[in-house]
């Protein structure tokens, strides 16, 4: 592998690669605009220019491939300096200085750059080309446009032509006067459209649902798996004070590169319904709060009590949950469990070779429930399922399927008992005996298995809501509350090992190693994103 | 020499258009001279405007759709030439150089002459619809100026009396 120099600390990478990217190995961080790891490159920006020893005139870093013995100056030439101060003026010369009130300020390429390296002068004294008409338009029904901040990057374009490949976004216009535009003005309907605002290395395009919300820097990351479907994109749940404000990709080159799409990221919010915060008994028809202890001590005699036991599992719940539910409901206990799958709607993500990945799968673990040896189930077999008697029925997520929210269905479970585990206001609430709040998955951690097979960790952001646990730990302090102490394990780690040590499907895998890691250890995700 | 006029085929004609057979052929004998259908795409838009006067969205629609390209895509290549017409066009477009050489020897007369004539100002068409004036860049006819295009002709070398002369004969609807 050829070996380079880039402000004299020696790094070898592999043949091809490109400047830019041997420079972040070396930690020396080369500013750019235009250049996006996954899209094609342009080198329209020239802000990553460097010097090469031997080389007469500066060279684009993006376009230009390491060779062997390579000796590059980036931040060390004077020469560089120069020419980044006048390629920042340039760009500076239209841009507005609306920090302040521009929703990208704090994860903005340009007022990064403007702020380390730029200068605080300018020779422009002419009016600045404003764009009248398309300074707040509504591109599509994520994205606002505010061309006057446009720095005709050229990421967004690519985005629609390369990744996407609706090729829905165009310049109309040339030089000075262009803009983004869609065909004839149409409405921005890409299925992936927000990705655009997160390549878009300024405040030109924003998504409509953030702005405004929160300022960048507020926002904490915690690295999760976007629930949406069986893909099983990696992604940042951004969220401050207890409270999700977006999702946004975290790169993984085998899954999601670092895309998202509209339908997953949008799902942020619904993080925040959090309407049962308390353990609730029925007594008399009335439903009763009631302490974890009390519930647990109660439920644990319910449970050891009846002579048949069903469980409604769901895909939803993460591997740590299904296997302690399979452990506790139907190893120890003998009762019957069953996973209900509904088909999704078609979804597809590109991933960093380029490559579609699809899943018609609404369910984010199906694939984890399957390798734990569990019974999925369509919609047809879970009606047969509960119609079939039993002394108590456990529901372990009552969204797991639509069928559960049908008038059959709560009729079904009003014979006996029901157990259920619940977040937002669910029918199933109306008929069930017993009501456990459950953390959504921004409270919640484990891991879930994709459709292609990689088994990947999400993080706990925050704390759950009220008095809700997670429902790997109900499930434990059932199991503990029933003396069951095998079962009584921790944290979801301590889960995860037991897991590995017993199943199949997942040994030889370590909780450290699943990715999920410290923030600290991915690439800034701000920046290629 | 002839100067043709444009017929620009009204927009409400052009909402869904289909290629008829002589336009798919000359589009099919087109591509064999391009290694891919993107190349084509000029002479293409070429072909059209002389068809129908204009690149109307509907036309932009049909070339993306023979091409395999996005109609943004399509529209972004039609917006980024100035010589193709976005709207449609009046039966003469007056195009006069304002470049140096013709603008020395007499050519900003010849447009303030025009304008006057006309009563309208650059950019903009006569009420019945037969002159459109703009103002253009170099036409590369510098010997001969100053120089004034008609739709696609040359005309080099123009006075004011001659320039009247013209303007009179195609206002007639003689094409001169």
């Amino acid at each position: 592998m050829p070996k380079v120099t880039i402000d004299g600390t020696v790094v070898e990478v592999p043949a091809g690669t490109n400047l830019i990217e041997a420079a972040r190995q070396a930690g020396v961080a080369i500013p750019y605009f235009c250049y996006h790891p996954y899209l094609s490159i342009v080198g329209q920006c020239r802000i990553c220019m460097v010097e090469i020893e031997g080389a007469p005139r500066l060279a684009i870093a993006c376009a230009t491939p390491v060779t062997d013995g390579m000796v590059v100056r980036s931040e060390t030439s004077a020469r560089v300096k120069e020419a980044r101060d006048a390629v920042m003026e340039f760009l500076l010369a239209n841009h507005p200085l609306d920090c302040p009130v521009c929703d990208q300020a704090g994860e903005c390429l340009l007022q990064d750059h403007s702020f380390t390296e730029g200068r605080d002068t300018t020779h422009m004294v002419e009016t600045r080309r404003t764009f009248p008409g398309l300074e707040r338009r509504l591109l599509g029904p994520h994205i606002v446009q505010n061309q006057n901040r446009c720095i005709h990057c050229s990421r967004c374009i690519r985005f629609t032509q390369e990744i996407s490949e609706t090729a829905a976004l165009t310049y109309k216009s040339r030089g000075n006067h262009a803009f983004i535009d869609t065909f004839d003005g149409q409405p921005f309907t890409d299925p992936f459209s927000a990705c655009t605002a997160d390549v878009c290395p300024v405040g030109a395009l924003t998504i409509r649902e953030f702005r405004f919300r929160k300022r960048a820097w507020k926002l904490r990351s915690t690295p999760s798996v976007c629930p949406g479907c069986s893909i099983g994109c990696n992604l940042w749940i951004d969220h401050h004070e207890r409270t999700v404000y977006r999702f946004t990709p975290r790169e993984n080159p085998a899954v999601n590169a670092t895309w998202l799409c509209d339908f997953g990221r949008f799902l942020a919010e619904s993080l925040n319904e959090t309407h049962c915060l308390h353990p609730l008994h029925r007594v008399e028809g009335q439903l009763h709060r009631v302490s974890w202890g009390e519930a647990m001590r109660a439920l644990a005699l319910d449970v050891s009590a009846a002579r048949t036991l069903r469980v409604v599992a769901s895909a939803n719940l993460s591997n740590e949950t299904l296997f302690l539910a399979r452990e506790l409901f139907v190893r120890h206990l003998k009762g019957e469990l069953v996973v209900p799958v509904h088909p999704g709607e078609p979804r597809r993500m590109k991933n960093g070779k380029g490559e579609w990945l699809y899943s018609r799968d609404a369910h984010p673990n199906s694939e984890g429930a399957r390798r734990l040896g569990l019974e999925l189930v369509d919609g047809e077999r879970l009606a047969r399922f509960l119609y079939g008697a039993a002394d108590l029925t456990v529901i372990l997520d009552p969204t797991a399927h639509p069928y559960l929210s049908t008038a059959e269905a709560l009729q079904l479970l009003r014979v006996s008992p029901t157990l259920s585990l619940a977040r937002t206001n669910h029918p199933t609430a109306e008929v069930a005996s017993w009501l456990l709040p459950v953390a959504s998955l921004a409270s919640d951690e484990g891991t879930f298995t994709s459709s292609g097979g990689h088994v990947q960790r999400f993080q706990p952001a925050f704390s759950p809501a009220g008095e809700a646990r997670p429902a790997w730990q109900i499930l434990q302090l059932l199991a503990r509350a029933m003396g069951v102490s095998a079962l009584d394990l921790d944290s979801p780690a301590a889960v995860f090992a037991a897991m590995a040590t017993k199943e199949k499907g997942f040994s030889g895998l370590e909780w450290e190693r699943l990715g999920g890691g410290s923030p600290s250890t991915y690439r800034e995700h701000q920046h290629v994103g | 020499m002839r100067t043709v006029a444009i017929h620009a085929v009204p927009e409400e004609q052009l909402t869904h258009v289909t290629f008829d057979a002589t336009m798919e052929e000359r589009i099919s004998e087109l591509l064999t001279h391009y290694p891919t259908r993107r190349a084509a795409l000029l002479p293409v838009l070429w072909l059209c405007q002389e068809r129908y006067g204009w690149i109307a969205p509907g036309v932009i629609e049909a070339v993306a759709a023979r091409l395999g390209e996005s109609p943004a895509f399509v529209q972004g290549v039609v917006t980024f030439y100035t010589m193709f017409y976005t709207s449609p066009p009046a039966r003469y477009v007056l195009q006069v150089c304002k470049t140096l050489s013709c603008a020395v020897c007499g050519g900003r007369e010849l447009l303030e002459h025009l304008k006057a004539r006309l009563g309208i100002d650059l950019g903009e068409r006569t009420q019945d619809g037969t002159f459109q004036l703009i103002g253009v860049q170099c036409l590369g006819a510098c010997g001969s100026a100053p120089v004034i295009q008609i739709n696609d002709d040359y005309y080099e070398n123009l006075t004011i009396e001659q320039l009247d002369a013209l303007v009179d004969e195609l206002s007639q609807g003689k094409e001169a």
